[in-house]
């Protein structure tokens, strides 16, 4: 049964992540090791939650623009992010806390424009206008990142790049609370609206006429899809393809219906990115590939699969 | 690999419009690494330097002359505007694309490396045929050599440098500090990477358990990271054993070199 | 709380013009769709049907008038309750996703189901029961990409079926239906008003096949109502002349006016 594969998949995947790393400790002592407890583990935990938020997130997107090529970091969120990261940066400002919520003040600004700008045409948000608006602000976003970099202190340009690459590494049990505090409601936001989004497929009126409440739903899944992605990029930079290729993935196994759909996604996007960190931090160890390299490298293959699967049939 | 850079080096002596060996000696030097203004003002070239980076801070003379910028990447309009007849580069990347439009508007330029410690000597030498300052820079470069080749001390204590925090990068062995760590006795722990630099899992720091952290920092406040929840995982940060490096002495690799690595020992034995 | 003489459907005297728009989309339009009425609504391109259904349910506010449904203003509905007692078929869907008919249909059945709650047996069996209804119940498992346009339509028709409602509204059903499937549409259309006692409301280009068929026609131009009533009084040649401009010979088939256009001879083509 595909639900038990899958689960087996991630049981797997974390329990691998927790038990390897460049740091060998012997199976014996997994347990009661430091490392372990205060690195690996909320490590782990942190990229399960924070990709499979990015893959609820791409599903919920996906199926909001009616556009299977959406992902979260289209909706200029990333840009915002980093803007606001090397911002901080820039101002030195201190704290332990600092990046992250630059970060997500970043995020949370960009979200406000699109979102305005997404308006435009009228009370209802246009999804088209959505995504246009969030690669234009992206692009403006780090138009002034990149003029800031270049204008701030040369030992910070390589490492702010790196950060934007993402990573787990400021990984804490800090930042696993945060986030489990945080992400159930944009999560069951998302879920509340599996439904309606399998009704929006067949397009905006019809789906009124079966009843659905378009507007509210298109407002709400936009806002939560959102505000899991700037929540992910604030923790650990801008992870691509997860958001993309997983409910592909996804949608091949259990089809289109979204009660499915989004829960696998999210199960899915945590497993992966599990894998991705537990590469990122074995294959070149001592040395770490920044994650989102490791996401780059496995899922453009996969999306080149998915193509020609899609073509062929 | 010494033969190679050295006939590299020549080259670039080589690559006069008047194709004499050496070239004319330099009267207008800018100097676009702290580590080369050191070497000039200490072989007595201190005179020619009309233009240095913002970075060259040392000797005190050195801040007299007109800054051109921070020089990453170099300024060729302001480096042009300083009328040199020579421009002397850190050997990497994006410099050589800016030596190669120096030389498209007629710049004499050198670009040098100092990675390690053992290039400083050929470095100096390369600079006192620049200037005509062969006898002087000679004796220069025989003691950066001769400390490049001194044997290092029994490690008393392991170290790692960290230059950012998230995500983690420290130094390897290719890099000079590794080797001032060395010389003052200290083993590094990321002596197995081979590159100057090289980004690496924070629990890989944990488990080699550094005694001290050194960062370049030139103020006396722990760096940020020390309050981060995640590095309590490394003992040296929960004992608070960090090592502030000052970057005008730690980060200018050249003739007080050996000044920092008395320095380095003396914050070891404390 | 249903009047059994309520109409299902009433607009009275509507007025509609689109932000922006020059003139009105609607003006004066009134109409009244009961239990068992087959109430067709025809006009030339741009006489304002799409914009009439969109008033009656409630899509749209009526600039003047009034558009109830069921006794009450359509727009005031909740939008489940009123998906559960009207069905719609509009002109266009999407299909972004491959589907099985069992899967669209089903989806129907929305404004049924609680937020959380799983489809139920009920759900399943008013699926079953709608594509009987429109004859389709041999394509449950078939992929929608693989039906044909007819057999499309009738899947179409299924799903608002599956919805339970007491009146169905369809914009332009058989437009790219060939003859025999559009014959079978509006002959499953009328057994459905017949047996199920549903009121209908049908937007057609067709005329003749909206006079065979429908109870009562409502004719349109540039929004306002030129005709309304039982077909014969509404299809008559001076009418159709006069708002299609082109010439027509009228006939009368089981007991409806059927038209036949003329072909324009050639000296009065201009």
């Amino acid at each position: 049964m595909k639900w038990a594969l899958l689960v087996t998949v991630a049981v797997l995947a974390l329990v691998a992540s927790v038990a390897v790393g460049p740091a060998a400790v012997p199976l014996g002592e997994l347990l009661r090791s430091d490392i372990v407890w205060n690195l690996r583990a909320p490590r782990t935990l942190l990229a399960f939650l924070v990709g499979g938020s990015l893959g609820i997130a791409g599903a919920g997107l996906q199926a909001l623009v009616r556009n299977p090529l959406a992902d979260p970091f289209l909706l200029g969120l990333s840009g915002g992010a980093g803007l606001g990261a090397v911002l901080a940066i820039a101002l030195h400002l201190s704290g332990p806390w600092a990046l992250p919520l630059a970060a997500f003040a970043g995020a949370l600004a960009a979200l406000a424009l699109v979102y305005r700008l997404g308006l435009m045409g009228g009370a209802a948000l246009d999804p088209r206008i959505l995504l246009l608006g969030g690669v234009a602000i992206g692009a403006f976003a780090a138009a002034i990142t990149t003029a800031i970099v270049s204008l701030a202190d040369a030992s910070e340009l390589r490492n702010a790049f790196l950060w934007l690459w993402g990573g787990l590494s400021s990984a804490s049990w800090d930042a696993v609370l945060v986030i489990v505090l945080y992400a159930p409601i944009p999560i069951a936001v998302l879920l509340a609206a599996s439904r309606p989004l399998d009704l929006l497929a067949l397009g905006e009126e019809p789906a009124r006429y079966l009843g659905a409440d378009v507007d509210a739903v298109k407002r709400r899944v936009y806002l939560a899809a959102s505000l899991l992605t700037a929540a992910a990029v604030a923790v650990s930079g801008v992870i691509g393809f997860v958001g993309l290729v997983v409910p592909h993935l996804a949608r091949l196994t259990w089809g289109h219906r979204h009660r499915a759909l989004l829960p696998a996604a999210f199960v899915g996007g945590g497993a992966l990115l599990a894998i991705a960190d537990t590469l990122a931090r074995t294959v070149v160890a001592p040395r770490e590939l920044p994650v989102g390299v490791v996401t780059a490298l496995i899922g453009v293959p996969v999306f080149t699969l998915l193509l020609r699967r899609w073509t062929i049939a | 690999m010494r033969a190679f850079l050295l006939s590299v080096l020549m080259l670039a002596g080589c690559s006069s419009p008047a194709g004499r060996p050496h070239g004319p000696t330099a009267r207008r030097i800018v100097s676009l690494l702290p580590s080369f203004t050191e070497i000039l003002f200490d072989i007595g070239a201190g005179d020619r330097v009309v233009g240095r980076t913002t970075w060259c801070d040392y000797p005190p003379a050195a801040l007299a002359v007109p800054s051109v910028g921070d020089g990453i990447p170099p300024n060729i309009e302001a480096v042009a505007a300083r009328q040199p007849d020579l421009v002397v580069l850190y050997n990497s990347g994006p410099n050589v694309t800016a030596a190669k439009q120096l030389e498209r508007i007629g710049i004499r330029t050198v670009l040098l490396d100092v990675n390690r410690l053992e290039d400083l000597g050929p470095a100096a030498r390369t600079l006192g045929r620049l200037t005509g300052r062969e006898k002087i820079a000679d004796s220069l470069a025989g003691a950066m050599d001769s400390l490049a080749a001194r044997p290092p001390p029994p490690a008393t204590a392991s170290i790692t440098f960290v230059v950012w925090d998230n995500p983690p990068i420290v130094i390897g062995r290719g890099s000079y500090l590794h080797q001032i760590a060395e010389l003052a006795g200290a083993r590094n722990v990321f002596a197995d990477l081979a590159a100057p630099s090289a980004q690496v899992s924070l629990e890989t720091i944990a488990a080699r358990n550094p005694d001290w952290i050194a960062v370049l920092s030139d103020s006396s406040v722990m760096p940020g990271f020390a309050k981060r929840p995640e590095w309590q995982a490394v003992r040296a940060v929960r004992d608070r054993h960090f090592l502030l490096l000052p970057g005008s002495l730690f980060g200018h690799p050249g003739p007080r070199t050996a000044q920092a690595v008395s320095e380095l020992q003396r914050l070891l034995r404390k | 709380m249903n009047n059994m003489t309520e109409p299902l459907l009433r607009l009275n005297a509507v007025r509609y013009r689109y932000p922006g728009a020059s003139s009105d989309a609607l003006a004066g339009v009134s109409l009244s769709v009961g239990p068992g009425d087959f109430h067709a609504v025809i006009g030339p391109n741009g006489s304002g049907k799409t914009t009439l259904v969109r008033v009656a349910l409630g899509a749209l506010a009526p600039l003047a008038g009034s558009a109830d449904i069921d006794g009450r203003p359509a727009s005031r509905w909740p939008r489940q309750a009123l998906a559960r007692l009207v069905g719609v078929v509009p002109q266009r869907e999407d299909n972004l996703f491959p589907q099985r008919v069992r899967e669209t249909v089903l989806l129907g059945r929305y404004a049924h189901l609680s937020l959380w709650g799983r489809e139920r047996p009920e759900d399943h069996a008013a699926v079953m029961r709608a594509l009987t209804a429109c004859d389709a119940q041999h394509l449950v498992e078939r992929w929608v990409w693989t039906l044909s346009g007819g057999e499309y339509q009738r899947v179409r028709v299924a799903r608002a079926l599956a919805q339970g409602p007491r009146l169905l509204v369809l914009d332009e059903p058989a437009v790219s239906l060939d003859l025999q499937h559009e014959m079978g549409l509006f002959e499953l259309i009328r057994g459905l008003v017949d047996t199920q006692g549903l009121g209908v409301l049908m937007i057609t280009h067709d005329l003749n096949l909206a006079a065979r068929f429908a109870d009562s026609l409502l004719l349109l131009e540039g929004g306002r109502p030129i005709a309304s009533g039982p077909p014969a009084d509404v299809l008559t040649q001076q009418t159709v002349e006069t708002v299609f401009s082109w010439p027509v010979r009228m006939e009368t088939v089981d007991g409806r006016p059927q038209m036949i256009p003329l072909r324009q001879p050639k000296e009065s083509r201009a």
